[in-house]
């Protein structure tokens, strides 16, 4: 491999990875959502917590973005609302994936 | 309770600002589908292209203000609280465009004040890692989000005073540039009246294109751009363009 070609290649892959990155914050700044008047991540921690606290309690208490206390009475619609949010964030990083993968070196 | 944006805006003798406007506007009203106030002068309102239905209040702004050697009228934006018609409002930037309804999540909440205080390169450079620049973690005014109430307006009190006395306020805190900024003229405001300790935030980075990157194209749903030998382009993504000559595009 010549210069040339070793400097298109790295190009190539430092505009994937930019544009990887892009779409990544994208679906997370998507994931951010209000439930209740306090603002969440829908992310896999706080679907995971939910998950956790709804086997064995109806209501419990979790933090928002700004760690301020919450009381979830509907611990089935936060955690459905969550993964809602979660999913539509990941199938839109994941079509915009797929394009990256067709031009991998 | 009502609720919508409210928008700055005054041209310059360099910069058309009415025409990113006029773009900011559809954005807003087919994402975020709330009321729109904007805040202009007779001059400015003259050149703008009818936009439907959209609230004007005219101020004269206050001049003086320079960013790159040209005018730049920025410096209203703690007029925000008594101007703006809404028990709840959210301060954009003309330059932040709404290409997603993202947005509209914060109005469902009931925090007092919520600003950014996080902005996120597209170009992939890091470019708004600003530390070095100040004494204070700065916060991005780009995105206010704001109830009116005594805390808030207690806080666009401070921020008057911090206005009144700029000068003082930007030594103390060792803020490189002596040009007025809303981002540390908020940042200073917040961080007094809440003890000095923390307060509430907009939990995501702005999603931002640096000064010089060269806006190529501009549609309904996405942005492309040139930085140095690169094009990169966003779609159904909020993107704040730093580059005030967008409005050639």
């Amino acid at each position: 491999m010549d210069i040339s070609e070793l400097k298109k290649q790295s190009d190539l892959s430092y505009n994937i990875a930019v544009a990887k990155r892009n779409a990544l914050e994208k679906a997370h700044s998507r994931q951010i959502m209000a439930y209740r008047e306090h603002l969440f991540r829908a992310d896999p921690q706080t679907i995971c917590l939910v998950r956790t606290l709804k086997e064995s309690h109806d209501s419990f208490c979790v933090l928002d973005t700004n760690n301020n206390p919450v009381e979830i009475t509907d611990p089935a619609e936060f955690l459905s609302v969550l993964i809602k949010r979660n999913q539509e964030s990941l199938n839109a990083y994941h079509q915009i994936y797929k394009t990256f993968t067709k031009k991998d070196i | 309770m009502s609720k919508g944006v409210l928008l700055f805006c005054f041209d310059t003798q360099d910069t058309k600002y009415h025409k990113i406007l006029e773009r900011c506007v559809e954005l807003v009203k087919k994402n975020l589908k709330v009321p729109i106030t904007v805040i202009t002068n007779f001059e400015t309102f003259k050149k703008m292209l009818p936009m439907g239905f959209v609230n004007y209040k005219f101020i004269e702004p206050e001049r003086g203000n320079k960013l790159g050697g040209k005018d730049w009228n920025n410096v209203d934006r703690h007029l925000a609280y008594e101007l703006s018609p809404y028990d709840t409002t959210m301060v954009l930037d003309i330059d932040y465009f709404c290409f997603t309804d993202n947005l509209t999540q914060c109005f469902h909440t009931d925090y007092d004040f919520l600003v950014p205080d996080r902005a996120y390169d597209l170009t992939g450079k890091n470019s708004f890692d600003l530390r070095k620049w100040s004494m204070i973690p700065m916060v991005w005014a780009t995105v206010l989000l704001f109830k009116k109430n005594d805390k808030v307006k207690k806080i666009f009190e401070t921020v008057k005073y911090i206005k009144k006395h700029y000068q003082y306020f930007n030594a103390m805190y060792r803020i490189h540039g002596k040009n007025l900024r809303n981002d540390y003229l908020f940042a200073m405001a917040l961080q007094q009246i809440n003890g000095f300790i923390g307060y509430e935030k907009l939990p995501f980075a702005l999603p931002t294109l640096p000064r010089n990157c060269k806006i190529l194209t501009m549609t309904n749903t996405g942005i492309t751009w040139k930085d140095h030998n690169t094009i990169g382009y966003v779609e159904n993504q909020d993107v704040h363009v730093l580059n005030k000559e967008l409005f050639d595009v």
